[in-house]
C-alpha cells in the first residue's frame, strides 16, 4: 500500500446517451483522493463537484445491495468496495465503464432486464408439495448439514457482476449466466422442495451445458458464491436425475467412458459418443481437414500400463452411474 | 532438474507437436522429463462434470504415481494442470479424501499429497529463470508480436491456483520478452477459447474463439501462443469456422508456448511438428527469419 497521504487518481470514465451521442466515448477526470477511498465515493464527488451530468447506480455503499456494479480496469465489480490506491498502483489509472451483456441506458447505468428475465426463469422459489405443507410453526424443517449445501448461494446480492463477466453470456443468449443457475442450484438441493426433478430436466435443455467453465464468474462475484462451481454440480446431478440426454451430458458421460477403455482419450470416438452418427456428418468437412493435419484424431491410443486399476477405481466409485 | 512428465492426451496424440517441442525444450535446459507409462487422462473437466469424486480419485492416482517416485508433477496442459491441481485440493476435503483412499487403498495406492503439479510456463519462469532463458536464445524473435493466450485453468480460480494475478498475469509476456518477442497486451488473453463447449454447441464455441483472435489482431499481434493444446485446438483448428462464425479473415499463426522456445532457441522449424497446425505458421516465421528455405 502506498504511504499515507492523498494520491492522484486519474479515471478515465465511459460517458454514452444512445440516442443522443453518436458513439461512446471517455472522459478523463483527476481526482486527489486517500489511497483507501472506494471508488463510489470519487465517483460520486466527480458527479457532486465537475461533471453534474455522469450518471451511475448505487445505493448503500457497504456492498449489500449490488447496485453500484461496473467494469473497473477491465473487471466486472462493486465500486463501493474498490479502493481507488491499488487500482491505480496496478495500472496508472482507473478505466471505468458499464457492465458487460447488458444494454447501455446512460454513461455506468445498463439495463438489467435480461438479467432478471433469466433469473425469473428458473422460478426463483420454492415449489413445496401441496400434500406436505411446511409444518405449522416450523417455517425451517431441515438439518444444518441439509442447509449446509447450499448456505454459498444465498449470500448473493443479485448485483450481475458474474452476468457481465460471463463469456457464454457474451455469445450465446440461451445461456441462462451464472446467477441464475447459482439460484436454481440453491433450490434443486433444498429438501422442501418438491421440483427437483422438473428443475433438472428442464435446465438439461436450457442453457446448463453452455457454461464455460472458465470461472470468470467465480473470479468475479463479490460474495465468494462460486457459480462456476455450483454449476459443475447441477451438471453431476442432472446427469443423475436423468441420464445424458443433451450433446454437453452425452459429451461428459461419454468422456467418462471413454477414458475407462484405455486410461487415455480416444479422440475419433469422443466426437462419435457426443454427436452421434448423424450429427458427425456435420462435422465430417472439417474433421477431413483436421485429419489430413493431424491424422492421429482417428487413431486409437495404447492402453496405459496399470488400465486394471482404472477398472477398479471406476467400479469403486461410479456404480450409481451406471444404467 | 527432474521432473514427472505428464504429457496428458492431446500432446501424445492429435497434439503432438507440443510434445516433440517441449523434449527439444527441456533437452536444452537440461531438464530431465521422467515417464511415467501409467499416467491416465486427467479428465479434462468432463468426468468431474459427471462424477467428481472418480474425477478425483483418477487424479489422485496419478499423483501418487509421481509422489513414489519422489517428483514434482509437470504438465503441458493447462486443463491437466487445473485437474491435477484439483484433484489435490478436494483430496484435502476429510469426505472426498475417505471416498478416494477407499478406492485406491485396495490398490496398494497410497496418496500422500507430497508432489506438486506445475506446468511448463511456470518451470520455465519461476524454476529456470528468465536470465538462463535469455542466455540460450540464439534466434531472438525480434519484432514478432506476439499476443500471449493464457487461457482459463493456469489463472482461475486464483484463489485454489494461488499463481499469479487472473486478471494482469505477465508470467507469459516475460517469458516471450526473454525471448526477443514483442508481447502484445489484450484483455482476451486471460478469457476463454471456447474449447468445452466445442462438442456442445460449435457455433457458440467458434464466436468466442474468433473474438480472442480478432481482439489480439487488433491489438497488432502477428501470432499467438499457447500453454494449453486445448487452446490450441480451439484457436488453431478451429480458426476456419470460426472466421466465418466472426465473418472476418483471422489467418492468426497460433504457437504452442514451447515451440516459439525452440525457436528462440535455434530449433529448425522442421523439428516441431508446424507443418500439423491448419493455419500456416510461415508468415511469423519470415519475420524472425525461420522461414523454410
Amino acid at each position: 500500500m502506498a504511504a499515507a497521504g492523498p494520491i492522484t487518481v486519474p479515471l478515465e470514465v465511459y460517458r454514452f446517451q444512445p440516442g443522443v451521442d453518436a458513439a461512446p466515448s471517455f472522459r478523463r477526470y483527476t481526482v486527489e483522493a486517500e489511497p483507501h477511498t472506494p471508488l463510489l465515493s470519487v465517483l460520486l464527488r466527480v458527479r457532486a463537484e465537475t461533471d453534474p451530468t455522469l450518471s451511475l447506480r448505487y445505493s448503500c455503499r457497504s456492498a449489500i445491495c449490488g447496485s453500484c456494479a461496473m467494469r473497473i480496469n477491465a473487471k466486472s465489480r462493486l465500486a463501493c468496495e474498490t479502493p481507488v490506491g491499488p487500482e491505480v498502483a496496478r495500472h496508472g489509472r482507473i478505466v471505468v465503464e458499464p457492465m458487460a451483456n447488458q444494454p447501455v441506458v446512460r454513461d455506468l447505468v445498463v439495463d438489467q432486464g435480461p438479467f432478471w428475465q433469466r433469473y425469473q426463469q428458473i422460478e426463483p422459489h420454492l415449489k413445496v408439495d401441496p400434500k406436505h405443507p411446511m409444518p405449522e410453526g416450523r417455517p425451517n424443517p431441515m438439518t444444518p448439514a441439509q442447509v449446509e449445501r447450499f448456505h454459498d448461494t444465498p449470500r448473493c446480492i443479485a448485483c450481475a457482476a458474474c452476468y457481465s463477466a460471463c463469456p457464454a453470456v457474451a455469445a450465446d443468449p440461451a445461456f441462462p449466466g451464472p446467477m441464475a443457475l447459482a439460484k436454481l442450484y440453491r433450490y434443486v438441493v433444498d429438501p422442501r422442495d418438491a421440483a427437483t426433478q422438473d428443475r433438472l430436466v428442464r435446465i438439461q435443455t436450457e442453457g446448463l451445458w453452455l457454461c464455460l467453465r472458465c470461472h470468470l464468474c467465480t473470479e468475479a462475484c463479490p460474495k465468494d458464491v462460486r457459480p462456476s462451481e455450483r454449476i459443475r454440480d447441477l451438471k453431476e446431478l442432472a446427469i443423475a436425475a436423468q441420464g445424458a440426454t443433451e450433446p454437453g451430458s452425452r459429451h461428459a458421460v461419454g468422456f467418462k467412458s471413454n477414458l475407462r477403455e484405455r486410461g487415455l482419450l480416444t479422440e475419433s470416438k469422443l466426437v462419435r459418443q457426443t454427436f452421434g452418427l448423424g450429427g458427425m456428418l456435420g462435422q465430417l468437412p472439417h474433421g477431413l481437414a483436421i485429419w489430413r493435419h493431424k491424422p492421429e484424431v482417428a487413431r486409437r491410443p495404447r492402453p496405459i500400463e496399470g488400465k486394471e486399476e482404472i477398472d477398479r477405481i471406476y467400479e469403486a466409485l461410479d456404480t450409481e452411474h451406471e444404467p | 532438474m527432474k521432473l514427472a512428465y505428464y504429457p496428458g492426451c492431446v500432446a501424445q496424440e492429435s497434439g503432438r507437436e507440443l510434445d516433440l517441442a517441449t523434449r527439444w525444450v527441456a533437452r536444452e535446459l537440461a531438464i530431465e522429463l521422467v515417464e511415467f507409462p501409467r499416467f491416465s487422462c486427467c479428465g479434462s473437466g468432463f468426468v468431474d462434470e459427471a462424477n467428481e469424486v472418480l474425477n478425483v480419485a483418477i487424479n489422485a492416482r496419478n499423483l501418487a504415481i509421481a509422489e513414489a517416485a519422489g517428483l514434482d508433477v509437470m504438465t503441458v496442459c493447462s486443463t491437466c494442470q487445473g485437474m491435477l491441481s484439483l484433484a489435490k485440493l478436494r483430496m484435502s476435503d476429510p469426505t472426498v479424501r475417505a471416498k478416494v483412499d477407499g478406492a485406491l487403498r485396495p490398490l496398494g495406492i497410497s496418496y500422500r499429497g507430497t508432489s506438486n503439479v506445475t506446468h511448463l510456463l511456470r518451470v520455465l519462469v519461476e524454476q529456470v529463470g528468465l536470465d538462463a532463458i535469455r542466455a540460450k536464445v540464439r534466434r531472438p524473435l525480434s519484432g514478432l508480436k506476439v499476443g500471449a493466450f493464457y487461457g482459463c485453468h493456469l489463472l482461475r480460480p486464483a484463489d485454489e491456483l494461488k499463481w499469479e494475478s487472473p486478471e494482469e498475469p505477465h508470467a507469459f509476456e516475460d517469458l516471450l520478452a526473454a525471448l526477443g518477442a514483442e508481447p502484445v497486451m489484450y484483455r482476451g488473453r486471460v478469457l476463454c477459447c471456447g474449447f468445452p463447449i466445442q462438442f456442445v454447441k460449435p457455433e457458440t464455441a467458434g464466436r468466442i474463439a474468433g473474438r480472442q483472435i480478432l481482439d489480439a489482431k487488433a491489438h497488432g499481434a502477428d501470432a499467438m501462443a499457447t500453454p494449453c493444446p486445448l487452446c490450441h485446438i480451439s484457436l488453431d483448428a478451429y480458426q476456419k469456422p470460426a472466421e466465418r462464425l466472426v465473418g472476418q479473415k483471422l489467418e492468426m499463426p497460433v504457437f504452442h508456448l514451447p515451440q516459439l522456445v525452440a525457436l528462440a532457441f535455434g530449433a529448425r522449424p522442421e523439428e516441431l511438428g508446424l507443418s500439423r497446425h491448419l493455419v500456416p505458421t510461415e508468415p511469423a516465421l519470415a519475420k524472425v527469419g525461420a522461414a523454410a528455405r
